[in-house]
């Protein structure tokens, strides 16, 4: 640089000389006048493009503001169950599955069981992205800053499994199922390490199929719903079913042993555990920036107890971005207890009830 | 600093390289000359392709500089004694930047420079009205190699004779 | 309910205390989690005839595709989906998704009748079994297939991130074709994809630098036309242009619409100086914002039209400042080893995009507005002109290749730093202006 600062300094001396000098240099200045709006010809211009403007610009555009008009934001968005022209396909499931409750979020569609799974299939070639990154990886950013890679913990604890009890707050009825770990779960974690490793390319990665389809061998405590019941019973099914565990573990509990703290051993486990499933690569920056506190309650088995999930606090962003945040959360302990975590039986009553903070701060995008 | 040598070369390169970006053809030809000499050609000292090979049409910059080196002064010095000879001749002056660098500040950087070959003229004694500026910033490479062996010839101001004023 | 489990729990507590101390919920602090895409599926929309079978497909690819791209969603290929969707209305099989990890779903349906389009769709958190916000349906007419894919993945994105998507937006760029030396230049618009490209003006002269107005319906552009640099103002619709009219004989470039579209804030190059100009569009009047010795360049005003942020190598070198938008003292806000040029205001206010040179290097970064926490997000040969996606999540750029082959393309990188991406053009491609989102 120094040179350049060598440089830099004839550049000014020379400026500066000119600055002084400019009177003798610029005795005949450069002609300088207003000029009129000049419109240059247009004409072969809107020849060369008009018909292509046209079709692109003017109707597609207004044709779609009345949708967005209808739901400019998602709350003010028209549900679709009061399209009126909707054709009701005919379904076994249809009658009870009743077209979408209400324009709260709650369209819990139960699950229809005897869905025939030979269903014609829809193209599957959705899946040839028009994009496809990995020829054009271009060379790797090499000095980019990209934020801390988090590199998962080894997938020693809980693998992310699928199948999981009954969830939400408002209830869906969920159906779970219990099957095919090893496939999934090992996907996803190597994706991990991948993507915070900074590798540019998330060329879609085809997940392993499962084998086959789920039976649901055991139906958990969590009712489980095999024909659909109607959506408006479900959170009472639920409920119930969650209080008669609760209780039914609190009088167990009265009668044994809760058992001393967990060690701080256990309880990494346990949060290894949950951060294995924690995704914060969707959250918008605002999200990221958000702390949330969310309660729930465990099985016996460490499955999480249906309906239990609760968001009791955030702090740091909009509500919006609360609520993105309590979902990224939410996903994150449902996907990883999904099989059930690994806790000590005998300190069942220790963490019957759990209260994670989930602060991001450290992996928030600065 | 190797440019000083390069700036000796450019002597030799201005007598060989006619600037292909302009067409001395185009130049409503300066007439006249003895009859010994083709009018119009390099040989013929009135000519635009005398100015432009002969004379030099061109001075070089060092790297984000618009100050004239001592070899820009001397090409500028034949320049405008050409220019006071050939009264009949405008010119514009176009100011160039290498590719190192954003296309705003080249495009700013290379009217600097531009303005810097002209006022020299002007000192010279070459009225203004006769010559204009233009700036193509990092737009028009002569040379197209991503070196300093290319960039050295892209930092330059070209004076470019745009035809007669009279006739 | 809550209240009823909050109540249980207490209940429960009071029962345990006679035999355990009992220290109510195990509490827990997590810091650390993972970063990676969120795996979704799209499974085919379902086409309500026949007719609508090829839209159906199409969309649900561009859908996919839109939300691929952003590198923060990975689509689950559909040879991997355990069920298939067949009815928009049948219940949704969650086992079905979760048993593949898919996080999120898009199920939707597509109906053509006549030119109109139909799509309704919806967005499932499969894990809770919830739906994301509400079902939605979308019409309009079928050459706009794809503006409406768009406006279902923006919907998508939004609604699984909390931020607003830039899917249905344009870019205005310049298409480059030929060598270096002669390179041919032309003025376009296309989708942010790439998608769409028409050409807005022919390649008889240079054109540079084109940048949207704030609602998209004008674009100013640099061109040599007139022999000399000068601008230009086109309305995109009905590709009027007309030069604006800054002072004869000078060149005039770099513009940049104010946030209220009414103005513009230029550079104008005369006798070897470079300063900052305001041009009101209504009057015609231009003023002067800088009045220095040294080169000012490439202006762009804060969201809130209030400051402008610009380049001026007043300190020896390239550096970035800003300064009232009336003009006035300007504060230094780059500070880090390099030249930096081309700053951009991020629509969210908070950054400041840049091009940053050093040790013979070219990087896009980003920092706050006072020049702190610098970021550099790229590096190659030379990477320049940054633009911001409308929800400023992502920049747009110019990568040139180095040498005598060397080719211009377009590229978009996430404010992460990750996901650096090619856009695909039918040429090259340059100096990208990042549109609004279109209603």
């Amino acid at each position: 640089m120094q040179t350049g600062t060598k440089i830099s300094a004839i550049a000014h001396v020379s400026l500066i000389g000119w600055a002084l000098f400019g009177g003798t240099f610029r005795s005949e200045p450069l002609p300088m006048a207003v000029q009129d709006v000049s419109v240059v010809t247009a004409e072969q211009f809107a020849a060369m493009t008009a018909q292509k403007d046209a079709p692109e610009l003017a109707p597609a555009p207004t044709e779609l503001e009345q949708p967005a008009e209808q739901g400019g934001t998602p709350d003010a968005i028209e549900p679709l169950q009061q399209e009126p022209q909707r054709p009701e396909p005919v379904t076994p499931a249809e009658p009870t599955a009743e077209p979408e409750p209400d324009p709260v979020e709650t369209p819990p569609e139960p699950e229809v069981v005897e869905q025939p799974e030979t269903l014609p299939e829809p193209e599957p070639e959705v899946a040839a992205l028009p994009e496809p990154p990995g020829p054009e990886a271009q060379p790797r950013p090499a000095d980019k800053v990209a934020p801390e890679p988090i590199a998962p913990p080894p997938p020693d604890v809980k693998p992310d499994d699928v199948e999981t009890p009954a969830v939400s707050l408002d209830e869906g009825a969920e159906v779970q199922q219990e099957q095919q770990d090893q496939t999934a779960p090992e996907e996803a974690t190597d994706e991990i390490v991948t993507e915070a490793e900074e590798t540019p390319e998330l060329s879609p990665r085809a997940s392993p199929r499962p084998p086959a389809r789920p039976s649901r061998p055991e139906p958990a405590q969590e009712p489980q719903v095999a024909e659909t019941p109607e959506p408006a019973q479900e959170p009472t099914q639920s409920d119930q079913g969650a209080i008669n565990d609760a209780l039914a573990e609190a009088l167990g509990g009265a009668q044994e042993p809760s058992g001393p703290p967990l060690t701080s051993g256990e309880k990494d486990a346990m949060r290894l555990a949950v951060s294995q499933c924690w995704n914060v690569g969707s959250l918008s920056t605002d999200a990221l920036s958000t702390v949330v506190v969310v309660g729930f309650s465990l099985n016996r088995d460490g499955t999480v107890v249906g309906g239990s999930l609760t968001m009791l606090d955030s702090s740091g962003g909009s509500a919006g971005a609360a609520k993105q945040a309590y979902e990224a959360a939410r996903r994150a302990i449902l996907r990883c207890g999904a099989k059930g975590y690994d806790l000590p039986a005998d300190k069942f009553a220790q963490w019957q009830n759990i209260e994670i903070t989930f602060n991001p701060e450290r992996m928030r995008i600065k | 600093m190797n440019v000083l040598g390069k700036f000796a070369a450019l002597g030799a390169l201005a007598l060989i390289t006619a600037c292909t970006s302009n067409d001395p053809s185009t130049l409503g030809g300066g007439a006249g000359g003895n009859g010994a000499i083709v009018p119009g050609s390099p040989s013929d000292p009135r000519s635009p392709a005398y100015f432009q090979q002969a004379v030099g049409d061109r001075v070089l910059f060092l790297v984000d500089q618009s100050t004239l080196t001592p070899e820009a002064q001397t090409i500028l010095q034949g320049q405008a004694d050409w220019l006071l000879a050939n009264t009949d001749y405008v010119a514009t002056i176009e100011g160039h930047a290498d590719e190192q660098g954003t296309r705003e500040y080249n495009l700013a950087l290379g009217e600097r420079r531009a303005n810097a070959a002209r006022e020299y003229l002007i000192s010279r004694g070459v009225a203004g009205n006769r010559l204009q500026t233009v700036s193509f910033g990092k737009e028009r490479p002569i040379e197209i190699c991503s070196t300093e062996e290319c960039y050295s010839k892209n930092r330059r101001a070209v004076t470019v004779l745009t035809g007669s004023t009279t006739g | 309910m809550m209240r009823l489990l909050t109540s249980l729990f207490v209940g429960m507590t009071l029962l345990a205390v006679p035999v355990f101390a009992q220290n109510g919920p195990l509490r827990l602090e997590l810091d650390e989690g993972i970063i990676e895409p969120l795996p979704f599926a799209v499974p085919t929309f379902v086409p309500d005839t026949p007719a609508a079978a090829q839209y159906a497909n199409d969309i649900s690819r561009v859908i996919s595709a839109d939300l691929t791209g952003t590198g923060l969603f990975r689509e689950i290929a559909p040879d991997a989906f355990i069920s298939r969707v067949s009815s928009f209305d049948a219940p949704v099989q969650f086992a079905d998704w979760k048993a593949i990890n898919a996080e999120a779903l898009v199920t939707g349906a597509v109906n053509v009748s006549g030119k109109k389009l139909t799509v309704r769709f919806r967005v499932w958190d499969v894990f809770s079994g919830q739906e994301l916000g509400n079902g939605l349906q979308f019409a309009g007419t079928t050459d706009g297939w794809r503006r409406m894919a768009h406006k279902v993945a923006d919907q998508v994105y939004a609604r699984v991130t909390g931020e607003g998507g830039y899917f249905d937006s344009r870019v205005a760029f310049v298409s480059e074709s030929g060598p270096k030396d002669q390179r041919k230049k032309r003025l376009a618009i296309m989708d942010y994809d790439g998608a769409n490209v028409q050409y807005l003006t022919d390649s008889a002269a240079i054109v540079l630098a084109p940048r949207f107005s704030p609602s998209g319906d004008r674009l100013l552009y640099t061109s040599y036309e007139s022999g000399r640099p000068r601008i230009y103002v086109l309305d995109v619709g009905r590709v009027k242009r007309q030069e604006l009219k800054t002072q004869e004989g000078t060149m005039s470039f770099s513009p940049r619409f104010s946030p209220d579209g009414q103005s513009i804030v230029y550079s104008l190059a005369q006798g070897g100086n470079t300063d900052l100009w305001k041009m009101d569009l209504g009057s015609g009047q231009s003023t002067r914002l800088t009045n220095t010795p040294s080169i000012e360049t490439a202006p762009s005003y804060s969201p809130d039209g209030s400051r402008i942020v610009f380049e001026s190598d007043r300190s020896g070198t390239p550096q970035l400042y800003i300064m009232p938008a009336q003009g006035g003292e300007a504060t230094r806000i780059s500070f880090g080893q390099g030249r930096y040029g081309t700053p951009v205001w991020s629509p969210r206010g908070d950054l400041v995009a840049f091009t940053k040179q050093n040790k013979g290097r070219f990087h896009i970064g980003v920092m706050r507005t006072d020049g702190s926490e610098e970021r550099l997000l790229t590096a190659s040969f030379l990477d320049e002109g940054p633009t911001w996606s409308p929800n400023g999540r992502v920049i747009m750029f110019t990568r040139e290749t180095q040498g005598a082959s060397g080719r211009s393309t377009l590229y978009s990188v996430d404010i992460s730093g990750r996901n650096l991406r090619p856009v695909r053009t039918p040429d090259g491609g340059s100096d990208p202006s990042w549109g609004p989102l279109q209603n």
